[in-house]
């Protein structure tokens, strides 16, 4: 029997506990008497249809809009090792996935709306405000994603590439696109599952119903309408919608041969500095940072000192850091066993299976945190004294929420990994933690470190399901920032919003210098 | 930092437990909204000030809202840890009803500002508001007069409203219209539909584009002048009175059947009704005091604009049609 299947089994035995389960709790109350269930008239309407066509086109078109010009920008970086400020660029890369929806939107009708420094008028509502606001949300991150995938290329291949005087598009052919091919597809499929469940940002930006996802009505079914059945049946055409894109993009997916080869991945060398790619990294720079600004101006002439003196604050920040940190730390552990497992698979020749661990590990994104925190509830409540559970419920719902990221950070540099050292470590006896400290952690912390970091980030900046189970001091700073919204307390909320994205900054940058060491990106 | 962080929440729960244990004072513990609980809602103050009377340890739990508290009761069903539940308004006291889950207060309503008498059984009401359009003055001169002027007028103002599948506010507009235009109503959304900016998830997300300037009017109340009045001294905001009257909305509370403490929840009820509680209301929930004359309240208050006559549908008339309503003004807005 192979050893990882052990972890990798508890770690799939937690997913099916944390999403499975739930959903089987749900149905399960669908199905009792006095619930009225879903009718079959809702499934054939053409308001399901409409949601559904939409959810995919603008899902699809965010995708394409955040990851096409992610891949120019991240070769630019990739290019370009050094210029000023290219470390705080990447850094800065990482928040806007941190910024609570709300006040996204907020951030971006400051820079597009009417009285805006770009003024679209009216005609930012609609699919160019979703378009807007999701490029602004994931542009960042997949440029972060990618990036590493140059750098793995070996020096050794560029100096090849230089010897054999290759242009651009030789080198884009032989060099960069193999590399880039592995991780693509998965950031690809992330991205679009980031787009499908987006919610308010839709909503809002998109100009009313005209825009209704799943999500919404997914929602709409499980609080107003208080139909569990429905609710999960919705939840299960989203996750099955996202098996389907999963199944075609990773048809894209070709895991690179493996070669046997000691460079540690180094920055790739620039060749010349190309005012091109200043240009566009300039570009994106200015479109991430210009809503990011709008907040800091709009936080800076706030009641800073008065939101700064309140004791809730305090106590927000560090239930904040609490759960971003240990959710940080489940979810980069559950990835890692998972990984472990399916990156063994993979070097026994069964890379269909390999594949398929990868993918349980990654869509669990979609299933909506509402759907499992409402069926977590259903499953304990009859047991336990809920209130007491609320830190382990949202930590786990979290820490899930992360591993698909952590999945596409640290699947490629694991696999590469073993399948370079794993013979080796087998003729030296090298296993378990031994292996785990003076192999994979040297090797591996850089990755590591930016899985650790991004997830950390996100579950700090999730609204989570806090909200929904809801209990006396257990505030997080994003909850804090929607009871200030919700009590007209607009200026605070942004000041609120802007110690929020301090926290995560600093964190991440902690967490990714600290563990990834001092390499930059 | 994470093994400070864990150290630190042990330190918490092992307080907590300690605290749980020694306690022989008992606890009422109240569902609420979460704006209710936050620091600046009416919850730490009410907390306090029933505290200090009733030897007895206060619990208020904050949900998200009316909506999520109710479907927290109907999932816990009898095992529900809440004595009390506090912020369900009069569109979803029918289904509150209907769980079979409350007990009647047997507490008579006496000093009522509410404009028609309540008889309600099992809910008894701390506030109340009303719907309105919010404008700044400064930027719209000649805010309509009536909702049917809002609807016809195709050059009126640009909206920004609420959801009514997500949000409270938004189904109080829905109901509004309903309630003028009756049968017509879809054709008084369709004409609305090309001056709507946009729609929201919930009340939030659109005053806060309301404040950036994004639209002329956006959907509130009209107790939402007096925020601005009182607590950022700032009088540009207004509500446009409406001659047809405005959607009213009623918040309550009731008790819950499988309450261990139907004495300090009763005791809670009455406390509600008096005028330490009711003085609180105004200037922490931004709504009207439901057993507190007009003479009570802030001066600022006198200068909002008269919302009569108050339209309210019956509870179960609501309960029953909303779906269908919904998706009638879904079929209107998605086209």
């Amino acid at each position: 029997m192979n050893p990882r299947l052990i972890p990798a089994a508890l770690v799939l035995g937690l997913l099916a506990a944390i999403v499975v389960a739930p959903l089987a709790g749900l149905l399960n109350l669908g199905a009792m008497p006095g619930y009225e269930s879903a009718d079959l008239q809702f499934w054939q309407s053409a308001y399901l249809r409409r949601v559904l066509f939409f959810s995919l086109w603008q899902a699809l078109l965010s995708t394409l809009c955040s990851v096409l010009p992610a891949i120019l920008v991240a070769r630019a970086f990739a290019l370009q090792p050094s210029f000023p400020l290219r470390g705080f660029l990447l850094r800065l890369f990482a928040l806007p996935l941190v910024v609570p929806a709300v006040v996204a939107v907020m951030g971006v009708v400051s820079v597009y709306g009417s009285d805006g420094w770009i003024p679209f008028g009216r005609s930012l509502y609609g699919l160019g405000g979703i378009l807007l606001a999701h490029v602004f949300f994931n542009l960042p991150l997949a440029v972060r994603l990618l990036l590493p995938h140059w750098q793995a290329i070996p020096q050794r291949h560029w100096q090849l590439a230089e010897q054999l005087d290759m242009n651009t598009w030789q080198r884009w052919r032989f060099l960069e696109w193999p590399a880039l091919r592995e991780g693509l597809p998965g950031v690809l499929l992330l991205v679009f599952m980031l787009c499908l469940t987006s919610f308010a940002v839709v909503l809002t930006l998109g100009g009313g119903p005209r825009s209704t996802t799943l999500e919404v009505a997914i929602y709409q079914s499980l609080r107003f309408d208080f139909d569990p059945l429905r609710a999960v049946l919705l939840a299960l055409l989203q996750l099955g919608l996202c098996i389907l894109v999963a199944s075609l993009s990773l048809r894209l997916q070709r895991l690179p041969e493996v070669e046997i080869t000691v460079d540690a991945p180094t920055p790739t060398p620039g060749p010349r500095i190309r005012p091109f790619h200043l240009a566009l990294i300039l570009l994106a720079a200015v479109y991430v940072a210009m809503p990011l600004l709008s907040m800091l101006l709009d936080a800076l002439a706030g009641p800073l000192s008065k939101v700064i003196t309140r004791a809730a604050l305090w106590q927000s920040i560090a239930n904040t850091l609490f759960i971003g940190l240990s959710a940080a730390l489940l979810s980069v552990s559950a990835g890692w066993f998972l990984l472990r497992y399916s990156a063994s698979l993979a070097l026994a020749g069964q890379p269909g299976r390999a594949r398929l661990i990868d993918l349980a590990g990654s869509i669990v994104y979609v299933v909506p945190p509402l759907v499992i925190g409402t069926g977590m509830f259903v499953l304990l409540s009859p047991y336990v004294d809920v209130f007491s559970w609320v830190y382990p419920i949202v930590i786990a719902v979290n820490a899930l929420m992360g591993l698909p990221f952590v999945i596409r950070i640290l699947g490629p540099a694991l696999r590469q990994n073993h399948a370079r050292y794993h013979l080796l470590c087998q003729s030296l006896a090298l296993s378990g933690w031994n292996r785990f400290r003076y192999l994979e952690w040297p090797l591996l912390r850089r990755p590591l470190g930016l899985a650790m970091a991004l997830v950390a980030a996100l579950a700090m900046g999730d609204l989570g399901v806090i909200a929904l189970f809801g209990t006396p001091n257990t505030a997080t700073l994003t909850l804090l920032i929607y009871q200030q919204l919700g009590a007209y307390l607009i200026p605070d909320a942004t000041v609120t919003a802007l110690l929020l994205l301090l926290l995560c900054l600093t964190v991440f940058w902690l967490l990714e210098r600290g563990l990834g060491g001092r390499l930059d990106a | 930092m994470y093994l400070l962080m864990r150290c630190c929440y042990c330190a918490l729960l092992a307080l907590l437990l300690n605290f749980g244990a020694e306690a022989a004072t008992p606890t009422l513990t109240v569902y609420t909204y979460n704006s209710f609980t936050s620091d600046w809602g009416p919850g730490p103050q009410v907390k306090k000030a029933f505290e200090a009377q009733c030897d007895c340890n206060l619990e208020l739990v904050g949900l998200e809202d009316g909506v999520s508290m109710l479907n927290r009761l109907k999932l816990e069903g009898k095992n529900t840890r809440a004595d009390l539940v506090l912020g369900i308004d009069t569109n979803l006291t029918a289904e509150a009803r209907a769980t079979g889950l409350f007990e009647s207060h047997g507490m008579r309503m006496e000093s009522s500002a509410l404009p028609k008498p309540w008889d309600d059984e099992l809910f008894l009401p701390y506030d109340y508001g009303y719907f309105a359009f919010v404008y700044n003055r400064e930027q719209l001169k000649n805010p309509p007069a009536s909702l049917r002027q809002l609807v016809e007028d195709e050059n009126g103002p640009t909206l920004l409203l609420q959801d009514p599948r997500t949000s409270t506010p938004g189904l109080g507009l829905l109901l509004w219209v309903k309630k003028i235009y009756g049968d017509q109503a879809d054709s008084a959304w369709a004409k609305l539909s090309p001056r709507i900016v946009t729609v929201s998830k919930g009340w939030s997300e659109a005053y806060g584009l309301f404040l950036k300037n994004e639209a002329d009017m956006v959907l509130s109340y009209t107790t939402s002048p007096a925020y601005h009045m009182i607590a950022e001294q700032d009088r540009r905001f207004a509500a446009a009175r409406f001659s047809e009257g405005h959607y009213q909305q009623i918040e309550v509370a009731g008790m819950v059947r499988s309450s261990q403490q139907k004495g300090l929840a009763r005791a809670f009820l009455q406390f509600m009704l008096s005028e330490p509680f009711q003085r609180i209301i105004p200037t922490t929930n931004w709504m009207y005091p439901a057993a507190l004359g007009q003479a009570s309240l802030p001066p600022e208050f006198a200068q909002l604009v008269d919302p009569s006559p108050a339209l309210l549908f019956d509870d179960k008339l609501v309960a029953k049609q909303r779906k269908q309503w919904v998706d009638e003004w879904l079929e209107v807005m998605s086209r």
